[in-house]
């Protein structure tokens, strides 16, 4: 395969417009729409403000068509649209138009609005990062100009300066500190402060201590020049090492951001609407989170069930194969218990709602996200603990030095002092890891990958073994046909047609992959189509004969004649096409689960990284064994090596699978497990690292560390190669942070490092170890395996 | 250099009249989107 050219990554980053026929009536429930609203009362006039993402949108002239789309419905206030964030914020009358009539719009235009998570926190974040410009200016200036003022000092010979000059620009060194001290340092001091109300020394302890020190002695220095301070003053090196600390503060603020950013981008989905009736009849659309116990919802053909309940209607047909792992479709009747997240692929029925699951998709996938970024990985937690007694240890050296500068030569003490409280940086140690870490969390997200708990990057670099579940992992969720014989009476040809046209009345997986692969232009026409749910579908063709369509009983209800040639074992569903009629003329359908196109190279490039491979299934064993030998063939020229399975293993009950995962750890093994479905829940809870697919409403109910939302298993190679150079990063900034403190202490205490230079080492080491983790943002890494 | 008393105190003034600016600047919104300037060419109006 090519290597990804530049351009070639950027034309495929530039979609274009997209086809949008999302009915956004769901974004004008009251109850969806606080998310991302706020309502404001200006001239007595109700106004609203909404933010929303923009999909499809990739550059500044994308951002103009959506202006104009938004702008020409009536009662549009003002557009404010940013591509690179991708933001659209509106401000709109309440009372001439809603939320839905202009995202039609933008949804004409080809890009598709979907409501900001995070559009309350846009503003929070906005205002902190203007307060973090502000003071890097004040500090940056100031500095310039107190270091002009302090230049003569250190270029003059001692007594060239008239006493009354000295004491002006002393005096205006002072006066241009104080907005420094005030305004810039003030969030060193505050969180001091915070820090000495809980009784911990903090990292920004020690900077506001020796900044106050400082301050405090050149401001004697500069009123009572003949008092116990000295005369030296430090105002240059104080304004200085301020400015060092607060660039590094502002360029992790800005490095922060974008990684939020970047996870943000994945947060966002239009919001489960479902149809509700009311006790009077009434049907009314709302969005899923509103559903209460005792609801009736109309779960229509093709919507997972957005809530447990009991079916109030015969013929219900769902395909279960979240909690049963098998994509054949269930049948239930009126009082069944039906799970939330099994999708309806027979006709729409009623559902009382008896208990409402945790809540849609999308709220979940943001704890998921906060919960990444809370949760510090263990070694954080490890650099933090040693961070404290870390802080107290530099307070006694930086007492003890002092007071050991005293006895030698008093000028210098003060200014040792300082210097040690200054260079040491701790934060350089706590930064090492989370930078790292959400870095690569960043860069995973904006492949669509969802990393929920960062310690799994750990875990992940040291994987050596990885199970497999079948359905819905190594395979699609769809079926295709393998093969068709039909009887000599009924041309293959035909029998195609036929199917094909019966076949488009179901949503059933086998007839809609016979849809897929019959050629629609010779679908003859056929009168009186019927959908049995569940079992098949009737029709009469242009002759008057009626054909079945479906599993063998339904296809041989009224033709049980049927020669038992027809029969022919085969290890996955199989369809039958029947002439009521006449019993001569057949076909038999045997369909295969869809291997994922990348599930042969995943594995292959797992097993030649040295990695394990089992594949634990609760499905019979002829269709385990179809599909590892599937997985096996290639039309490559040279055949590639085998696959060479640890264990492969079929029918295994969930408590088999976590026995089995139990048995492995206990040896020794660090396991990642690969799976889908609620029936998996507690074995990727038990497994070290836990990958999962993210397809439906199995988001909802998903413990996994780590979700691709592509589908594609080739991701998993890339990010164990991320998570690896993720812990080689990790290490390095470690590494530095330590050494660097081994190595500016003993400077600083030996005095060797003015005031200055201490500001500018500690600013620097922990600039190097953000860039450092910034690496891992950027596309250095090879993507390994793109299909 | 009887004259550094004035120039020394109208720099002092001046910075803090610089610096009061700039606040004025960033918290009037001026400085939020620095990557759009760019593109603001591009559009119509």
């Amino acid at each position: 395969m090519a290597e990804p050219t530049a351009f070639g990554t950027w034309a495929a980053e530039h979609r274009g417009p997209l086809s949008v026929d999302d009915d956004f009536t769901v974004l004008d429930d009251p109850f969806e729409q606080q998310a991302f609203t706020t309502q404001t009362e200006k001239e007595g006039t109700l106004q609203a403000q909404s933010t929303l993402v923009v999909q499809g949108m990739y550059c500044a002239a994308c951002a103009d068509a959506v202006t104009a789309a938004i702008a020409k419905a009536p009662g549009v206030l003002t557009v404010d649209v940013s591509a690179a964030t991708r933001r659209v914020t509106v401000t709109w009358d309440p009372m001439r138009t809603r939320v839905s009539t202009w995202a039609r719009a933008v949804g004409d235009t080809g890009y598709r609005l979907l409501p900001a998570a995070d559009a309350h926190t846009l503003t929070e974040r906005m205002r902190e990062g203007r307060s973090a410009l502000l003071r890097l200016f004040i500090a940056g200036f100031c500095t310039m100009q107190v270091m002009m003022y302090a230049w003569p000092d250190y270029v003059a010979a001692p007594g060239e300066i008239p006493p009354d000059i000295a004491k002006l620009l002393r005096l205006a060194s002072f006066v241009l500190t104080l907005p420094v001290l005030f305004l810039a340092a003030s969030t060193f001091f505050k969180a001091a402060w915070r820090d000495a109300k809980l009784g911990r020394i903090g990292m920004d302890t020690p900077v506001s201590v020796g900044i106050i020190v400082a301050f405090a002695s050149s401001t004697a220095a500069t009123f009572y020049p003949t008092g116990s301070w000295g005369s030296e003053v430090w105002f240059d090196s104080l304004t200085m090492f301020i400015f060092f600390l607060l660039a590094g503060r502002y360029w992790e603020l800005k490095a922060r951001d974008r990684t939020a950013g970047a996870l943000d981008a994945i947060m966002h989905r239009l919001p489960q609407a479902v149809l509700v009736r009311a006790a009077d009849g009434r049907e009314q659309l709302i969005s899923a989170r509103r559903l209460v116990v005792d609801d009736t919802v109309i779960v229509a053909t093709g919507q997972a069930l957005p809530a447990d309940g009991i079916a109030l209607d015969d013929d219900v047909t769902l395909d279960e194969s979240l909690l049963t792992g098998e994509s054949r479709p269930v049948h239930h009747v009126t009082g069944d218990g039906l799970i939330a997240g099994s999708l309806n692929v027979g006709g729409p029925f009623r559902l009382r709602v008896t208990q409402v699951g945790r809540d849609t998709r999308f709220a979940a996938i943001v704890s998921l996200m906060e919960r990444a970024s809370t949760e510090k990985p263990r070694l954080a937690q490890l650099a933090d603990r040693i961070a404290s007694p870390f802080l107290i240890v530099v307070f006694l050296l930086a007492i003890g030095a002092g007071l050991v500068w005293w006895r030698i030569e008093p000028q210098q003490a003060l200014s040792v002092a300082v210097a040690v409280l200054i260079v040491t940086c701790p934060c350089a140690l706590s930064l090492a890891t989370p930078t790292a870490m959400l870095a690569t969390a960043g860069r995973l997200a904006k492949g669509g990958v969802l990393v929920r708990r960062l310690q799994a990057l750990e875990t992940l670099a040291k994987v050596d073994t990885v199970v497999f579940d079948k359905t819905g992992t190594l395979t699609h969720d769809q079926l295709h046909v393998a093969q068709a014989v039909s009887s000599p009476a009924l041309p293959t040809a035909r029998a195609w047609a036929l199917a094909g046209a019966l076949a488009k009345v179901s949503a059933h997986p086998a007839s809609q992959a016979i849809v897929k692969q019959s050629d629609p232009v010779v679908h003859p026409a056929l009168s009186a189509r019927e959908d049995h749910t569940g079992r098949g579908v009737s029709g009469r063709d242009a002759e008057g004969q009626l054909w079945h369509l479906g599993s063998w009983s339904f296809a041989t209800a009224n033709a049980p004649s049927v020669s038992s040639v027809a029969e022919a074992p085969w290890a996955g569903p199989q369809v039958y096409l029947v002439c009521q009629s006449d019993a001569t003329q057949w076909a038999r359908f045997d369909l295969n689960e869809t291997l994922r196109p990348d599930a042969a190279h995943t594995l292959r490039a797992l097993q030649a990284a040295g990695l394990s491979l089992a594949l634990v299934s609760g499905d019979q064993n002829a269709a385990v064994t179809a599909v590892a030998d599937r997985l096996n063939e290639s039309d490559l020229p040279t055949a590639p090596e085998p696959l060479r399975w640890l264990r492969v293993q079929a029918g295994a009950s969930p408590q088999e699978k976590l026995a089995c995962m139990q048995q492995w750890q206990a040896s020794g093994r660090v396991v990642a497990m690969v799976g889908d479905g609620v029936n998996d829940a507690p074995v990727l809870a038990q497994a070290d690292v836990s990958f999962t697919l993210g397809q439906a409403a199995a988001l909802v109910q998903n413990r996994a560390d780590y979700v691709i939302q592509s589908g594609q298993l080739a991701e998993i190679v890339a990010m164990r190669t991320a998570a690896r150079a993720t812990m080689r990063v990790v290490k390095q900034n470690l590494v530095w942070a330590l050494c660097y403190n081994v190595m500016a202490v003993p400077l600083a205490m030996l005095g060797w490092l003015p005031p200055w230079a201490a500001g500018l080492g500690m600013a620097l080491s922990s600039l190097v170890v953000v860039v450092n983790a910034t690496r891992l943002s950027g596309d250095g890494l090879a993507h390994t395996a793109k299909l | 250099m009887d004259i550094l008393f004035l120039l020394v105190s109208i720099s002092v003034l001046l910075v803090l009249a610089i610096m009061a600016v700039f606040g004025w600047a960033v918290y009037n919104g001026q400085l939020d989107h620095l990557d759009r300037e760019g593109e603001r060419i591009l559009h119509d109006d």
